[in-house]
């Protein structure tokens, strides 16, 4: 339970001053409502926070989005900007699965029309996207990439080498699904020995694919500009780097370590390893993360072409042609980005970027509507397509929340609940599920996850994103 | 012995031993029991590994053991031989060939510990999962 202070500044903005703790530089600020705020309170979530808030270069206020809660060194829900070249940038304020993020996929029918053949869609796809991460699972990648394009070009390796993919999914792809200035020989053996079998796989823990229909539409404009109809069938992938990201925060995190006191750096937690942005490991971390971040997205790309070919399969390759991809958004990356005049290093720790009407970073087609932003809740619940608005750029450096947000840790997940019964209910709720582990489906259960409406609810109140539609789950392929 | 501290999001592996070998000892206890693979007969590994202070070598002995279960599934089971420096620890670890889950996809140093105690020696290690 956290100690610290915390005020509210507007509806739907809380404050921990700078003056809170003394190795603070800048203040740790919440979007949250009454009843998420007593929620984050339960955990570290504030401490962790405050601890950004002490970096070197971090500027305006360590912020954390509505779906914050406790990870390791930053929280989950984190956005910190350290300005160049003497801010820091810290491999553990991305994270270990680097450019974990989210793909969304329309398919052309609606749920009615998919009627029984759902079933046989989800095992399909079972059947072709590996999930797991670990011994033989590992070999079940896919094979013939050359992995040095990969990290250097992302998806654009598999499209033109493989024919995966499109020109139009490499342009409805976060930043194209490439960050320059990439360093593939900045990349550790151990890192490429990870990650070399693991493209095509959709890995474990909160990772998923999810069948789902679009169940409302609260902007017209914005949804028909995404493709997006009420009844219709989507798919999202949430995946990320891999072994290959985990390896390279693994690397830097111990290389920053080291070097912390040649550059005069004290910190609250060793996680928060950290090095100036123009420092030799700062951008060799850098060129090695946006390697990762490559990696992720072609590893998106690779799960997204095998879902198609499951598409085919069961619906007719007429469905599989059609099926279009809305964007592709990461939630785990440091990007360098201009906000308020300045060149900045945004983290976003468990965070979207999302960009608002008129952005010139957005693909055409969505230049007068806002960046969609996808925001899963949980299994049994609703998820969100959101779109970017102008408060985002004046109060967050251009980000909305990534999820709902744990609420509870795995163990107590699992005392309240059991992962056969689960996938009763679940099937009882209409939804296929197919999971490798009863306990891996329990951990996740929707009782671990807050309410995600009433999460979207505050970042549009707050001006930072807007709902567009809504979707329910009707099928389930765990990681 | 170790036990599971809660965490909302991650796996903190709580550790209390009379000496610092049985610190390593029980952390590989403590992974092995995530990762429990079945399987007949055991096989050997040579672990070496090396790090600035007590608590880094403590999470880069349990990352090594992490790598050798994604990468080749292997599982340990045993501590057969363990000898520790002011820098380093080698070992001889026994453990079965599988398919383990994939549960651990790092070792963080968030509030990494590893000091003396009134009882021998406590540690504290967060694992991302």
């Amino acid at each position: 339970m956290s100690e610290l202070a915390i005020a509210r500044v507007d509806q739907e903005l809380w404050e921990i001053p700078s003056s809170a703790r003394s190795d603070m530089r800048v203040p740790a600020r919440v979007f949250a409502d009454p009843e998420l705020l007593a929620a984050i309170e339960q955990d570290r979530s504030l401490e962790q926070l405050v601890n950004v808030a002490t970096l070197p270069g971090i500027v305006e206020a360590a912020l954390a989005m509505p779906d914050i809660h406790q990870g390791y060194g930053f929280p989950v829900g984190g956005v910190a900007a350290t300005e160049a070249p003497d801010g820091v940038v810290s491999p553990g304020g991305v994270g270990y699965d680097i450019n974990c993020g989210v793909r969304l996929l329309a398919l052309p029918l609606d749920d009615a029309e998919l009627g029984e053949r759902r079933e046989a869609l989800v095992n399909e796809i079972s059947r072709r996207v590996p999930v797991g991460a670990g011994g033989k699972g590992s070999r079940r990648g896919l094979v013939g990439a050359k992995l040095e394009r990969v990290l250097e070009e992302g998806p654009r390796a598999l499209y033109e080498e493989l024919g995966i993919g499109s020109e139009q999914e490499l342009h409805l792809t976060e930043s194209q699904g490439r960050l320059d200035g990439a360093r593939p020989g900045s990349v550790s053996p151990r890192a490429r020995e990870r990650g070399a079998g693991q493209l095509g796989t959709l890995g474990s823990g909160n990772h998923f694919l999810e069948l789902q229909r679009v169940d409302g539409v609260y902007e017209p404009e914005a949804a028909r500009a995404f493709g997006l109809r009420q009844g219709q069938v989507a798919l999202l992938i949430h995946s990320g780097s891999r072994g290959l990201g985990h390896q390279v925060c693994t690397d830097f995190v111990k290389r920053m370590d080291a070097a912390l006191s040649r550059h005069g750096i004290e910190l609250p937690d060793r996680q928060l390893s950290c090095a100036p942005l123009d420092s030799p490991e700062g951008a060799d971390y850098l060129g090695a993360m946006a390697a990762a971040a490559n990696f992720a997205w072609a590893n998106r790309a690779a799960i997204a072409h095998r879902a198609r070919e499951a598409i085919a399969q069961v619906l007719g390759p007429d469905a599989a042609r059609d099926t279009h991809q809305v964007y592709d958004v990461a939630h785990n990356v440091a990007k360098l980005e201009r906000h308020h005049g300045r060149q900045l290093c945004v983290h976003r720790k468990g965070a979207t970027r999302a960009f608002p009407p008129g952005h010139l970073d957005l693909p055409a087609e969505y230049r007068g509507v806002g960046q969609p932003a996808f925001i899963p809740g949980s299994m049994g619940t609703a998820s969100f397509v959101l779109a970017g608005r102008p408060g985002a750029m004046e109060r967050s450096f251009g980000t909305t929340c990534h999820g709902a947000g744990r609420r509870l840790s795995r163990t107590a997940v699992r005392k309240q609940v059991e992962g056969a019964e689960l996938r009763r209910r679940l099937e009882g709720q209409g939804i296929v599920v197919r999971a490798p582990s009863a306990r891996g489906l329990a951990e996740e259960a929707p009782e671990a996850y807050k309410d995600v409406g009433r999460v979207v609810e505050v970042v549009e109140r707050a001006g930072l994103a807007a709902r567009v539609v809504r979707l329910r789950p009707i099928g389930v392929l765990k990681g | 012995m170790y036990r599971w501290v809660d965490h909302t999001a991650e796996v903190e592996l709580a550790i209390e031993a009379a000496t610092e070998e049985e610190v390593f000892a029980e952390a590989l206890a403590g992974l092995a029991e995530l990762l429990d693979v079945e399987g007949e007969g055991l096989e050997r590994r040579r672990i070496a590994v090396g790090a600035p202070d007590r608590p880094a070598l403590l999470a880069a002995w349990l990352d090594e053991l992490v790598f050798a279960a994604e990468s080749e599934g292997f599982v340990p089971v045993a501590l057969e031989s363990l000898e520790l420096s002011a820098r380093g620890v080698t070992a001889t670890v026994a453990g079965r060939l599988g398919d383990p889950p994939p549960l651990v996809k790092a070792v963080t140093y968030h509030r990494l510990a590893f000091e003396p105690c009134t009882s021998g020696y406590r540690a504290t290690v967060v694992l991302d999962v």
